[in-house]
């Protein structure tokens, strides 16, 4: 079949070649659109992200000479050396040339060892701490990571606990941290039960969580990004409700800052206001990750109390949140709780009829129980 | 055992069909059986990954209600595609390939062959009853990082993990048996003549492949077992205070990196007999290649920890060194695949096109990797769809075109009809556009923050992609239907493809198609790496060559054809 001639062009080269000018359109269509900035990092917010981000820009630079001139010469020489009919002789059999393959062993190898270089630079201005080289860092933070959600403990400066975010700083739900802008934050990472990974895409740094081990980094926010909120997510496969591990770093400029945690630190150690006097108490215990009840009943159109505990490890968080019978929509929530504290959640007044009890963080069966309200 | 070739009569049909086939321990029968079985598996993983890629095309939870769900099929998705579909597609194309590239009867140990591949089947059943199982299949990602993989009401609390982690060792344990198979076979039943330096690249690469399989399964066999006595008898390998989550990591992954270059190196065997056939050349640079081969399988070794860059328990600097290292053997065989290319005479037959669709796309998944080897940019792509989109890019554009370059080359060989080459075109084409469509957005995906393995996204700048990426993959589901009906109708009308039809330069073509039981009535002169070549074109075209090589052989049994009993051959 490979020797009879055939006539030119070859439809082969043909479809070759619309394969690549398609390609190519698209390529051309994505960049023209706007949309290959895609193909960049989104814009850093703090020093470490800068680094980051020029080196990913050298090395960006560097892949895409490297892909142009491979790929081009693939693609000059499947269009120039097609069979032709006039070829019957064997081309030159050329078995190599040690010339050329030294040169392509040397040469890779200067641009792997440069591109080694500068990111191991990089490298150690983004791992080094304050702490490391015998500094004071401006902010001390402890994250814990749990199955399925972040809690920030906030330390004072000889390491002494202030108070700890256990919910979310914005509307989008899982956990929350405030930082100051232009500070050096230090976060020392622990888990207590599976690896997760502290990951906000716009610092461009992800870290895992490792039980039985702390990690620690450091970062400073620039200057001029105080009140924006970023995005974070775990990044480690944790679990079912590994996608729900949200969590928001909100920049505050210094005043903000100290203003926030002096109302976290004042909220912690405030007495919690009493029951309302007869308002009916339930008990509900959470151990296990599960509910020790599975229905509780109570009046109608009054309020009333749950006095929750949970006996789980610290990390784990739970709450005790109303829905309607369909288990999804909420009527009530409450701020969840880590293991081994308890708390009297209050609620309204509920119209009489079946509703559905749940920790929002493990909406799994043993943690969910029906609520009758008569 | 007879040193004078049998006649066909002597040995056909003295067994019907079906019990043939399950009782054989023919090489050929044998690798057959492995690529239908590692096919029928690349269609239920790749059935995983449609329902994955189905969930992702719009945010929301839309199909998998239970996210629990979601988990086991891309934990299952992966598994399948790497353990049941790429690892035993390419050791059955060189089950078939290298007792004939290398002139042998079949390989050293047959009924051992045979075990290797019923291990196969019954480990895929195993993994997949997970779904038969309370909690279903296992569901911590195809890496299974403990404690997430350890038991315990929040991670893996059902027998599905166990299953995993049985059908695993089942499938290793099927590895190291083919992988000794295989270095018996190349190191002891070679055809007189057939020196190392004169075997083809295949057998190279398989030779290499074999090496890293002995020397790392058994690695990750205890990785397994550790795992199976947390989980089952109380251990605390994995789980802090007393043992270490990250300790498996790295016993993984000294298995599982090295098992990327078995993932790939076979493929870049197949391609490296592809395209000096279709080029009308030898390879250019036989010897460096085989350097960068052995060079690539060396360095696998030591670069296993890039995988945990962000555990915080990684020597940094030396991955990051060593990483970067292994694109230097890498660069030099695409040099050499491409100056294979150049000045050549191409013909566009659909085993050179996909051997191409290789060439371009393993080039971008060796560029994309590059990213990752810079520690800081890797704290920021790693666990993102970056990593999918680069993973991707090495393991489907290189290793899936490359096997599908093989199955197109030798399919003649295996059946004696040639594959149509319209329909080959067509599928190609598909698979190429589709498989862009699907994992080029997820570079874009994955630097703008999006994480791997998750059911839901809430970014709406992502919708774009992700919705781009869902339609390549299901171009990439419907590709497979032209190659399908190709079989079916090249199996019943296909052209007769005659003993050597593509011009083949390896011993593979010297016999007819398909061969007889015992291989060869008669083998040509082993001169060079392209005996085959040799025989039609004779010596003249060998001028740029170093010399031959002096071989072990006794060079009395060197002289014109010699049998098919190589002096390792009693089995």
């Amino acid at each position: 079949m490979s020797t009879s001639p055939r006539k030119r062009p070859a439809s082969e080269a043909i479809v070759a070649g619309g394969v690549v000018v398609l390609l190519i359109a698209i390529v051309g269509l994505v960049f023209w659109s706007g949309a290959g900035s895609s193909l960049f990092p989104p814009k850093a917010v703090t020093d470490r992200a800068h680094e980051i981000s020029q080196l990913y820009d050298v090395v960006f630079a560097i892949a895409v000479a490297i892909f142009l001139a491979v790929e081009g010469l693939i693609v000059w020489s499947i269009l120039r050396y097609r069979r032709r009919p006039t070829d019957t002789e064997l081309p030159p059999q050329t078995h190599g040339n040690n010339v050329v393959e030294a040169l392509w062993t040397a040469i890779p190898t200067v641009i792997v060892l440069f591109l080694f270089g500068v990111s191991w630079d990089t490298l150690n201005k983004v791992d080094a701490t304050s702490v490391a080289q015998g500094g004071q860092p401006d902010v001390r933070i402890n994250a814990i990571a749990g199955q399925f959600q972040w809690q920030f403990e906030y330390l004072d400066a000889g390491g002494k606990h202030l108070a700890t975010q256990t919910k979310a700083l914005s509307g989008s739900g899982g956990g929350g941290m405030a930082v100051p802008v232009g500070k050096k934050v230090y976060v020392t990472l622990t888990s207590g039960d599976v690896i997760h990974a502290w990951y906000v895409p716009r610092f461009l740094f992800k870290r895992d969580v490792v039980p039985g081990q702390t990690n620690h980094f450091e970062f400073t926010v620039d200057a001029d990004e105080a009140g924006q909120t970023f995005h974070g997510q775990c990044a480690e496969l944790c679990g079912t409700f590994h996608n729900a591990m949200h969590f928001d770093v909100i920049a505050m400029s210094q005043p903000d800052f100290d203003a926030w945690l002096a109302k976290l630190v004042e909220v912690a150690n405030a007495t919690p206001p009493p029951p309302p006097s007869g308002a009916p108490t339930l008990k509900v215990e959470a151990k296990n990750i599960a509910f020790d009840v599975k229905t509780l009943e109570v009046a109608g159109n009054t309020p009333f109390v749950i006095n929750f505990k949970n006996d789980d490890p610290s990390s784990i968080t739970h709450d005790v949140e109303i829905r309607q019978s369909d288990g999804t929509t909420v009527v009530q929530k409450q701020d969840a709780i880590p293991g081994g504290t308890e708390k009297n959640y209050q609620y309204e007044p509920l119209a009489p009829g079946t509703y559905t009890f749940i920790c929002s963080i493990h909406p799994i069966a043993p943690m969910t129980g029906t609520l009758t309200v008569k | 055992m007879a040193t004078h070739a049998l006649s066909p009569a002597a040995v056909a049909g003295y067994r019907g069909g079906l019990y043939e086939w399950l009782t054989t321990t023919d090489h050929k029968k044998i690798g057959i059986m492995y690529v239908i079985n590692s096919f029928l598996f690349f269609l239920i993983g790749g059935v995983f990954a449609l329902l994955v890629r189905t969930e992702l095309a719009v945010p929301g939870i839309q199909l998998f209600t239970n996210e629990h769900v979601y988990n086991e099929a891309f934990s299952i998705h992966a598994t399948v595609m790497i353990f049941l579909f790429i690892i035993p597609m390419l050791a059955g194309l060189g089950n078939y390939a290298v007792p004939l590239m290398i002139g042998a009867p079949d390989m050293a140990f047959p009924r051992i062959n045979a075990l290797s591949f019923w291990m196969l089947p019954l480990g895929g059943i195993l993994l997949l009853a997970g779904f038969l199982t309370p909690g279903g299949a296992a569901a911590a990602g195809w890496t299974s990082y403990p404690p997430l993989s350890e038991r315990g009401a929040l991670s893996s609390p059902g027998p599905g993990q166990d299953l995993w982690i049985v059908a695993l060792i089942l499938i290793g344990t099927s590895s190291i048996l083919g992988g000794i198979n295989f270095l018996v076979t190349i190191f002891k039943m070679r055809a007189p003549g057939m020196t190392l330096f004169r075997m083809p690249i295949m057998v190279w690469t398989m030779l290499v492949t074999s090496v890293l399989v002995v020397m790392a399964t058994p690695v990750i066999t205890s990785a397994l077992v550790m795992l199976f006595i947390d989980r089952n008898y109380g251990g605390t390998f994995f789980l802090p205070p007393e043992g270490q989550a990250v300790l498996y990591q790295n016993i993984f992954w000294f298995y599982s990196h090295p098992a990327v270059y078995v993932m790939v190196l076979p493929a870049m065997g197949v391609i490296s007999e592809v395209l000096p056939v279709f080029s009308r050349k030898p390879l250019f640079g036989y010897k460096a290649f085989i350097f960068a081969t052995a060079g690539i399988g060396a360095l696998g070794f030591s670069v296993w920890a890039h995988h945990m860059f962000t555990t915080g328990a990684v020597f940094l600097p030396f991955f990051s060194l060593m990483t970067f290292l292994i694109a230097v053997p890498t660069g030099v065989k695409m040099f050499n695949w491409v100056f294979t290319l150049f000045r050549g005479q191409l013909t566009f037959s659909t085993p050179l096109i996909f051997a191409i669709g290789f060439l371009t796309m393993f080039l971008i998944g060796g560029i994309n990797g590059a990213f990752s080897a810079a520690v800081p940019i890797d704290f920021a792509l790693q666990d993102t769809y970056w990593v999918v989109a680069h993973l991707h890019y090495v393991l489907f554009g290189g290793s899936v075109f490359g096997m599908f370059a093989g199955i197109y080359y030798w399919f003649p060989k295996w059946t004696g009809r040639m594959l149509e080459e319209g329909l080959g075109k067509v599928h190609f084409v598909l698979m190429f556009v589709g498989f862009n469509l699907t994992f080029f957005p997820m570079h874009m995906l994955g630097i703008q923050g999006m994480p791997r393995r998750i059911a839901d996204y809430a970014d709406p700048s992502w919708n774009g992609w992700n919705l781009l990426a869902s339609v390549g993959g299901f171009i990439i589901g419907v590709s497979v239907l032209p190659f399908l009906w190709n079989v079916f109708i090249s199996l019943r009308n296909g052209k007769v493809a005659g003993d050597d039809p593509w011009g083949g330069n390896t011993l593979e073509w010297a016999t007819s198609s398909p061969p007889p039981p015992y291989n060869f009535d008669r083998l040509p002169e082993i001169r060079s790496e392209r005996p085959v070549f040799d025989a039609r074109h004779g010596h003249v075209a060998h001028g740029g060559h170093g010399g031959p090589v002096e071989e072990e052989a006794p060079a009395a049994l060197e002289e014109g054809h010699v049998d098919s009993q190589g002096p390792g051959g009693a089995s």
